[in-house]
């Protein structure tokens, strides 16, 4: 589409005018951010602050709590174990599921709708359903409260994501140039290697993204697969609500961490986090 | 395409990429799944050593038990509720940053930080603004005048509009996106004919906008349905399920009876019946919108 007719086809859809429409965006701002600021800001107060009525939004800011975080609480730790598993999963689901996705974009054969349809359905399944027997299943070969438990089980979701995703982006890549690969004497597995694989790369990233972001907001495998060796960020900082003498101030702190890497994928790697999103919806 | 004989020949390569993924959800997935099947015939506790074979009582004992049939309505009420906001928010929201100039960019920036969230960050925080006694927005909500009671997660009667709210925070934004990718490649021709034609903004928008992104529309429902089903972190990390039962949902009432009490034979009866309705739901939805969609020649 030109950028003419695009301008043109905006002012077609616009709804809301001038005035009104200031006032609804200034007031979804307000909606959408404050939660945000009010984390954030509270992860610099200090105790006194923190519950002063009304709420406080102007305060000296200090770094005690991130220092006390760090000094005291094993954040470290619970960070090393979100690391753990993330990539864990990440790099699992993409070594399981880009092959298959690859043969399931390129090759026609019997039952493939079949095996689409049930990867599909991944996403429909409740993980409280598949958690009371993947937990015995882990207790039986000795895995219980490992990060290998919680990197197995976020793979189950993960790499059906990747599969759909990528099955979705091998089939809109051209196939001649693999074609043309395979006239010189190419095997199929060099083909997807040396060929597929590297013209995937923007798609590789987002479901690579999406995996990351998925284990690394994961809570409830995590709390049911994990031990406190093991035990990942959100439940760390779930620990530290409770105690309310200090106000919520180191709970905020590790909140505050905990979200850093998200706020930099929305800054730097947006492109791709509103493509993975945006998957199967639209063209 | 391909010539070559032995082990990457046509024949055979299709199996070889396709072998890791399929043996891995065999063994942790299929596996597992079949698993909770054959012990949803047991009375069977964790630690206590004796299974015992009871048929389908289980199953009779699930259809009675008032807490796991409340706890499928309040999943209802909850995934309607909060998906049908979302939908007519997001819908709206869309139209309005559906424009290409820098600060609609800069918006759209904003809009989609809530969806990255972890969720159980968000829950906190909420718990946290909505606290009654130390709550920054309890603070306001009371300035203002609104009636919230003791609170707004202590009242029975709001404790799940509390809940419905968050999500409604962090995923109204998901629909918003996918509908504005949608609107980004709808024709232009439809709506010159209709202004011609002398229609009013509201007939555009009733008799094309919504007809022509139909399918995204629908796409953005159940992409959502499928996870406001799944619904936990809040409710585990706010409510417990209460006040009372107020807010127990399916999977965190199944959490509860497997994970918290260890009756594990029981709670695999009760995941199986959900299960079985997940999967019934989710059976007919991607047939008639994923498949149908790679049909019409929708590549990604």
């Amino acid at each position: 589409m030109t950028s003419g007719s695009y301008a043109r086809h905006h002012r077609m859809l616009k709804i809301g005018s001038g005035v009104s429409r200031g006032v609804v965006i200034a007031l979804l701002v307000v909606f959408l951010l404050t939660p945000l600021v009010w984390l954030v800001t509270t992860s610099f107060k200090q105790r006194v602050d923190v519950f002063a009525m009304p709420p406080k939004w102007v305060f000296t800011p200090t770094m005690t709590n991130f220092q006390y975080v760090f000094d005291k609480k094993p954040i470290v730790r619970f960070t090393t174990n979100s690391l753990v598993i993330s990539f864990g999963t990440t790099i699992l689901s993409l070594l399981l599921g880009v092959p298959a996705a690859y043969t399931l974009a390129r090759r026609r054969f019997r039952g493939k709708n079949l095996l689409i349809t049930s990867i599909l359905l991944i996403r429909a399944l409740p993980p409280v359903v598949i958690l009371l027997p993947f937990r015995l299943l882990m207790n039986s070969i000795g895995l219980m409260g490992t990060h290998a438990a919680v990197i197995l089980i976020d793979t189950i979701y993960n790499a059906a994501f990747t599969v759909w995703l990528m099955v979705g982006y091998f089939e809109a890549m051209p196939i001649e140039i693999e074609e043309a690969a395979c006239v010189d004497g190419c095997s199929y597995f060099k083909t997807f290697r040396t060929i597929a694989l590297p013209l995937a790369k923007p798609g590789l990233v987002t479901a690579a993204l999406f995996s990351l972001i998925l284990s690394w907001n994961d809570f409830l495998f995590a709390l049911s697969l994990t031990s406190p060796s093991s035990a990942t960020l959100p439940l760390g900082i779930l620990s530290t609500y409770g105690m309310l003498s200090v106000g919520w101030t180191y709970m905020t702190s590790m909140c505050t961490i905990a979200i850093v890497p998200l706020l930099l994928i929305a800054l730097f790697l947006q492109k791709y986090y509103v493509q993975g999103l945006t998957f199967g919806g639209v063209k | 395409m391909l010539s070559r004989k032995g082990i990457f020949s046509s024949k055979y390569s299709l199996y070889w990429l396709m072998a890791p993924l399929f043996i891995y959800l065999a063994v942790f997935y299929l596996y597992p799944l079949i698993y909770s099947v054959y012990m949803g015939f047991f009375e069977w506790n964790m630690g206590d050593p004796t299974m015992t074979f009871v048929g389908l009582s289980n199953y009779v004992a699930a259809f009675r038990d008032s807490q796991f049939t409340g706890s499928f309505i309040n999943t209802a009420t909850f995934v309607v509720a909060a998906v049908g906001i979302e939908l007519t928010l997001g819908l709206a929201l869309a139209l309005l940053l559906n424009r290409e100039t820098w600060p609609m960019r800069l918006l759209r920036t904003v809009v989609l930080l809530p969806t990255l969230l972890t969720p159980l960050v968000v829950a906190l925080t909420w718990k946290a603004l909505l606290n009654p006694d130390f709550g920054a927005l309890t603070y306001y909500i009371r300035a203002v005048g609104l009636d919230i009671g003791r609170g707004v997660f202590v009242e029975r009667s709001l404790a799940m509009a509390g809940i419905v709210l968050i999500d409604v925070w962090q995923w109204t934004s998901l629909i918003t996106i996918i509908l504005l990718a949608g609107l980004k490649g709808m024709p232009i021709e439809p709506y010159e004919a209709a202004y011609v034609d002398g229609a009013s903004r509201w007939q555009a928008f009733r008799f094309i906008t919504i007809p022509l992104l139909r399918p995204t529309i629908l796409i953005a429902l159940v992409v959502r349905s499928l996870d406001a089903l799944k619904i936990f972190d809040s409710v585990f990390a706010i409510t417990g399920g209460g006040p009372g039962t107020a807010t127990t949902t399916t999977n965190f009432h199944i959490f509860k009876v497997g994970i918290q009490h260890l009756r594990v034979g029981y709670a695999s009866a009760l995941s199986n019946i959900f299960l079985a309705v997940s999967v019934g739901i989710g059976l007919l939805i991607i047939r008639n919108v994923f498949l149908s969609s790679r049909r019409k020649g929708g590549a990604v």
